[in-house]
């Protein structure tokens, strides 16, 4: 199976997950909401990821790899990312999947850290748990007072 | 229904008695290192399923049996879609197993903690 697959559908999902799915569980989204948005057939969904479990970790490896360097350069040059959805599909990992798969897990556990030596780097240095602190406020609608 | 454990370094998946005939296959064996993942998937018993042999198909009420798509087989033993698992297998005979389990999210669970990723 072309990489060009494996691309389409992780990306497509990392990108969907920020986007569209984001506030739902992994458990809700079903592989049918795969199959319909990504418009990927489900037996090569299957041939090339082996399962469901197997495309999550995909797509979070992706998103790791492609999205996660730029936002961590931006972090360390001082921007504010609160406001965007790019640290969400980290975050909704580290909450559903991480206590229940060890893989998650690490992957998670390296993000944070790479995450953290960032904003060590950033001219007014913060913690990464005020940071995502802030971000779950923002997402949940509740600003700081 | 299919009962799925591991034995070893294999995945077991046994029918139950009745089954056996629909299905024409009591037990399938399966290495785990040819088990590629396990995934609870009820809106798969709505796609085209090939063409069955040897097998029974009566549309919504049971799928059983070897069937053919695409130049991959695809084993089937399924009643109750809402509690179908599908299991991905590379270098065996069957591309896929679409089996009926009691407890889809304990199946899948164990499987996918079984395989080395």
């Amino acid at each position: 199976m072309p990489d060009t697959f494996i691309e389409r559908s992780s990306g497509g999902l990392s990108r969907r997950q920020n986007l569209r799915t984001a506030g739902r569980a992994y458990d809700g989204v079903s592989v049918e909401d795969f199959v319909q948005q990504l418009g990927v057939h489900r037996n090569s969904l299957y041939k090339v990821f082996g399962s469901k479990r197997g495309l999550y970790l995909a797509a979070l490896r992706w998103h790791l790899e492609h999205q996660l360097p730029p936002l961590a350069e931006r972090l360390a040059a001082g921007a504010d990312v609160v406001d965007e959805p790019g640290l969400d599909l980290l975050l909704l990992a580290a909450v559903e999947r991480a206590p229940v798969d060890v893989e998650v897990a690490a992957l998670v556990s390296k993000a944070w850290h790479d995450l953290e030596r960032a904003l060590q780097l950033s001219p007014a240095p913060t913690a990464l748990s005020a940071v995502l602190g802030e971000r779950l406020r923002v997402r949940a609608g509740v600003r700081r007072p | 229904m299919a009962q799925v454990s591991i034995n070893g370094d294999d995945l077991v998946v046994e029918m139950e008695a009745l089954e056996k005939l629909w299905a024409f296959k009591s037990r399938l064996v399966i290495p785990l290192v040819n088990v590629r993942g396990a995934t609870a998937d009820p809106g798969i018993a709505h796609d085209p399923k090939g063409l069955r042999a040897p097998g029974t198909n009566v549309p919504g009420v049971i799928t059983a049996g070897t069937f053919h798509q695409d130049g991959e087989r695809v084993f089937w033993n399924v009643r109750d879609r809402a509690r179908a698992v599908v299991i991905a297998l590379a270098d065996e005979r069957y591309a896929r197993l679409v089996v009926e389990v009691p407890d889809p999210a304990a199946t899948v669970a164990l499987i996918e903690q079984a395989i080395p990723r």
